[in-house]
Formats: C-alpha cells, structure tokens, sequence
C-alpha cells in the first residue's frame, strides 16, 4: 500500500510543484507581503502600516459600503429570480426547454468585454437602448453613468442579467431531484400549487438555494470587471468602486502591493465570515 | 366508506392504449387487490382511481357518484405511495398533520385525528423524527398514518411494501390486513407479488397488459383459473404445464397424451367444451397435486434435477424430457439430485388448456 501512494505521489508531483509555486505561494507570499511598506525601496517589514491604512481609509469604506450594497440588493434579488426562472423552466408546459435553458446560460460564457460594452451601450445617455424605450413611454431619459445610483443600477442589472441564468440551471437541477410524488401526495392534502412552492419546494430547495447565495456572496466580493468596464473604473467619482476594484487600483496602478494584500486578505476574510453567518442562519435543525 | 366502481376504463398515453376497458366492482368495506406483472397496467389503473392520472374512456365512481372530473383531493381517497412520499423536511407529527394544517382543519380536530392515527400505527415515539431518522418500516407506517388522517373513504395503495425486506414484508402485510379490519373501509391494493395478494385480498382482480383476465376470491383463483396466465400467475411455486394432444374425445371427456413424457396418456373429464381430436393442449399441474406412483390416473418418469429442503415443504425440481417440473410431495422429502422416480397425476386435479391459453372446461 505504501509503494502503491508513493508511487501514486510521483506521478502527482508535477502537478503539486505547479500548485504549489503558482498557489500555495502566492496565498503565503501576499501574506506576507500585507505586512510590509511596499512603497519603499527595499521594501521593510512594518506589521501596522497596510493594516492600520486600512482601518482609516475612507476609499476603503466607501469600497466596502459599495460592495456591501451590491451585496444585500443584487444577490437576493438574483436569486430569487433564478428560481423563478427555474421553476418556469421545469414546467411540463413549456415547450423547446432545451432553447431556453441554453439561452438562460449563454450570458455565462459571453466574454466579459463584450457584454460590458454592450451593456455601456444599451445604457448610453444619447444612443442607448433603455433611454429610447424610457422616452417612448413619455419618461425622461436618465444619465445612467453620470449619477451614483443609476450606475449602481447599472451594475447590479448587468451582474443579475449575467449569472441569474447560471444560478437558475444550478436550482433547476436542485428542482429535478424532487420526487414528483411528494407533490403527488401535497395534491391528495388538498394543497395548492402556491402552497406546495412555498412549504415544499422552497424547504427542499435550501440547500441548493444556499449554494448558489454563498456562490453568489463570493462572486460578488470579488466584483471587478463590472464596474471596470461598464462604469469606467468605479465611476463616477469613486461611486462604484469595489473592493475588487480597489485592489486593482493600488496594487497595479499604484504599485502598492503592501496595501492590495491587505485588501485582498480583507475580502476573503469578509466573504468567509458572511459565508458562515449564513450557514449558521440557514443551519438544519437538529 | 363507499364502494368503487369502474366501468369500460380506457387509458391511453398518446396512440398508445394501456388499459382496455376495465370493468371492476369494489363492494362497500371490501379489500381488493390489483395483481399482474410489470407493465400491466395496475398502477395506472390505482392512480386513475385516486385522480392522478386522467382517464381517456369509460366511468369511475366512488360512493355512486362519477368522479372522472373530480379533483383528487375532493374524491375522498387517501392514496399510500411506493416510495412512500413523506415530506423529508418535516417531522412526522408535521407530515400527519400537513394536509389539514394547510386546508385550515381546526388545531382540535388535527391534534385529535394524528394523536389517533399515531395510535393505531404505534408511532406515538416517533413523532418529532423526520423521515430521514426512520427504519423503511416506520416510514412505511407513517405514509399510512398520513392515510388514516384524512379519515377518507378509500384507501389506495401502490406497491407499498415492495421496498421493505422480506421479513419486514411479512409483519406490514399483517399490520395492514389488522388495519383493514379495524377502519373498516375499502381498500385497494396494487402488487405484483401473488403472495401478497393472496394473503391480504377480499378478492383478486389479475391484470395482464391492460387487460382484466379475472377477478375472484384468492382460493376461487387458485383452486379455479379462468386461463393458463392467472393459472400461472396465482400460486408459488408456479403451476406446471405439459404440453399434450387431443388423441380421443367423447361426449365427456377427452383422452391427452402428454407429448415429453413417453405418449402417457391421462383421461380428463369434460363438461362444457370438447377439443378437436388432434388438437394442441396443455395441461396444467399444481406442484403439490402430483401423487406417488400409482395413486393417480397417469405416472410418468422424471429425473430430480435439484432438491430444495424448507422444513415445512420440498420442492423437486425435476426434468422430465424437455420440461422441467416442480414437485411438491411428502416423499420430495427423501430425494436427493438424480434420483429416478416416478409421480402420479389424477384427472380430477388437474387443468386443461387449450394452445391459446382458454381454459378448457
């Protein structure tokens, strides 16, 4: 048995050398890294320096403030979406389903400068889609990308437009798992359909629900391409920059690698503990 | 409690016809138990009853009203599923009382209904367990618990103890049969196990690809099949059958030779239907009803193949040229692998068939 694992480790070494200097490292190294003045030349070991930055920075809480409302908007509502979209998808009555199953994870594997070009287009103050459908009902046409909250709008839409079709696969397959005769025996009780998605459906569904929301929490921690792209580096004025972004912005414009691992380490470290929260709230009763 | 009856039920899924036109009466309080191999329809037949399925021809009522476009739930039945289909996220005292809960039942009444039906099927302990928690035989008695709650007129069961062990069969199958005698309603049973049948029903009805092939008391089927398939359907071991020819007739019966076993020929009174001379037969032997050499009216010479010793009972599994024969018998006790001997059949017990399968009388 010994010799079998060796021998299964030899052939796994090229790989967990790869892993190792192109992973493991890193994690260590950024670490490490969050700990020094990294603005200086050579750089100095200086514990509070990035840390203690970070505690008073205003541009990290206005990230995190950012961040954190796209969080408790966007996700939620996504979600919810996706299991409308899903329990659509799993009605007998629709017809083509492949179609719209493929239609709802096409966003998935858009590239993400096209779709937020288009998405910069559709939203564009004078030649944009949405404005010319806004003015043909007699509304006034907004500029989405000159204001805070119609460029968060904007973001929220197009990362909701993007993965609430991903999300609704993942619950459809949550929703096919369900023994078709549970709703045989809810029909017999004399439940309703509404009844029957809300005390038996949904309750079934909260593992995967829970997936996806903790998927979804990651993801979102991590925004970056969005308010890049579409609201041109976290515009405007700051208003939509993430955590993602300001991580961007000062290990790579500024070179600050010091207080980018300090951030990065910050949004792990939040995304776990919002993880965890909302296992222990989603929890299993014993 | 109600009677249920089914008058020329078709189904069809698309083109393809399923249940031909079944004709089938459930008396008031009656036990009655649908049998048949996979694929024959019984099920479909089962969940038409309970409104899960529609129907595409012909009446079913339950308490003298028609109920083809009842809702389920307003048809007065309680349906207990193969699968069970217990609420996995709920408790069990939660899966007894969801359906009243939901349709707004006083707390009362509910609290009344379950503390009853958790007394009848003694799950008193089990209540604040989920599925999950449970043996196959509580769950069982759960989905039956959720049954019994909504005191319906008709009971329907689909199949419910075939994912239990054998020994665990046994003691559900008497749990439901005591069931039966204390709730006094009519129940309805689908299975494709005889012994099931034969041990729980009132009456048997033998299904065979959509199509009822009879219905009768248990021992009224086994003792008095109306065609080769409920013959060889109805009984464990199965019933023998030998071909024969039709070598004789006369204005009472006919004269077989049975063709595998050396041109023996048998004498088989008759009364309603006479075969032509030359004309194909089979003749049918239950295991037990093969005699010692010499006791009945033709012996024939086998071989024993293999012996099975139970205890109770022993089985001869015997070649007899092509055919292999199971033999029942006292002395089946005394034999071993290739011992050569020679059993005996009587007229009397045995069944004729024509090459179709008609029972020939």
């Amino acid at each position: 048995m010994r010799t079998q694992n060796a021998t299964a480790y030899r052939f796994l070494t090229p790989y967990l050398l790869v892993f190792a200097i192109f992973w493991i490292w890193p994690i260590i190294s950024s670490f490490l890294i969050s700990f020094q003045a990294t603005r200086t030349v050579p750089w100095r070991f200086a514990p509070t320096f990035n840390w203690g930055r970070l505690v008073g920075d205003p541009a990290f809480y206005n990230a995190l403030k950012n961040t954190l409302l796209i969080l408790v908007i966007q996700v939620p509502v996504m979600i919810a979406l996706a299991i409308v979209m899903a329990v659509l998808l799993n009605s007998p009555l629709l017809k083509a389903r492949g179609l719209y199953r493929f239609a709802f994870f096409a966003p998935v594997v858009v590239g993400e400068v096209a779709y937020s070009a288009v998405f910069r287009l559709m939203f564009s103050l004078d030649f944009g889609i949405i404005n010319k459908l806004l003015e043909s009902v007699g509304l006034e046409k907004i500029d989405w990308f000159s204001n805070v909250t119609p460029a968060m709008a904007v973001i929220m839409i197009a990362v909701t437009w993007r993965w609430a079709g991903y999300n609704a696969i993942i619950i459809l397959a949550g929703l096919q798992s369900i023994p078709e005769d549970v709703y045989e025996a809810a029909t017999l009780d004399r439940v309703s359909k509404l009844k029957q998605f809300f005390y038996i459906t949904l309750p079934l569904l909260k593992p995967v629900i829970v997936f996806c929301a903790v998927l979804s929490i990651i993801g979102t921690m991590q925004l970056f391409t969005e308010p890049f792209l579409i609201t041109e580096r976290g515009g405007p004025g700051g208003g939509t920059e993430t955590l993602g972004l300001l991580l961007y912005r000062q290990g790579f414009r500024s070179l600050n690698f010091g207080y980018a691992s300090a951030v990065a380490y910050t949004m792990a470290g939040l995304a776990i503990a919002i993880t965890l929260v909302q296992l222990w709230l989603t929890r299993e009763p014993k | 409690m109600a009677a249920v009856t089914l008058t020329n039920v078709i189904k069809r899924f698309g083109n393809f016809e399923v249940v031909h036109g079944a004709n089938i009466d459930v008396a008031d309080g009656e036990f009655v138990v649908f049998v048949g191999p996979s694929g024959c329809g019984k099920s479909t037949l089962l969940r038409m009853i309970a409104g899960l399925e529609d129907i595409s021809g012909g009446d079913i009522a339950i308490g003298g009203k028609v109920m083809n476009d009842v809702e389920a739930a307003d048809r007065g039945i309680a349906m207990v599923f193969q699968s069970y289909a217990l609420y996995p996220h709920m408790t069990v005292e939660q899966n007894l009382s969801f359906g009243l809960r939901m349709n707004g039942n006083p707390k009362a009444d509910t609290e009344r209904r379950v503390k009853r039906a958790a007394e009848i099927l003694r799950i008193d302990e089990l209540m604040q367990r989920r599925p999950k928690q449970l043996s196959g035989g509580q769950r069982q008695r759960v989905a039956i618990g959720r049954a019994i709650v909504r005191e319906p007129q008709v009971f329907l069961f689909d199949e419910p103890l075939s994912n239990l062990d054998a020994e665990l069969r046994v003691q559900m199958r008497v749990e439901i049969s005591r069931l039966h005698k204390e709730l006094g309603v009519t129940m309805i049973y689908v299975t494709h196990d005889q012994t099931e049948a034969m041990t729980l029903a009132d009456r048997i009805v033998v299904l065979k690809a959509g199509n009822v092939e009879q219905i009768g008391a248990p021992l009224d089927l086994y003792d008095d099949p109306a065609n080769r398939f409920v013959a060889g359907f109805i009984g464990s071991p199965k019933m023998n059958f030998l071909k024969a020819n039709v070598v004789e007739t006369s204005n009472s019966a006919a004269i077989i030779e049975l063709v595998n076993h050396g041109g023996a020929r048998l004498r088989k009174p008759l009364s309603e239907a006479f075969p032509a001379v030359g004309a194909e037969v089979v003749l049918g032997v239950r295991p037990e009803h093969f005699f010692e050499a010499g006791e009945g009216d033709c012996d024939i010479p086998v071989k024993a193949d293999v012996a099975e010793h139970l205890g109770s009972v022993s089985y001869v599994y015997a070649n007899a040229g092509p055919e292999e024969l199971i033999i029942e018998r006292e002395a089946s006790r005394q034999r071993a692998s290739g011992d050569h001997f020679t059993v005996s059949i009587k007229a009397e017990r045995a069944l004729l068939f024509d090459k179709a399968g008609a029972r020939i009388r």
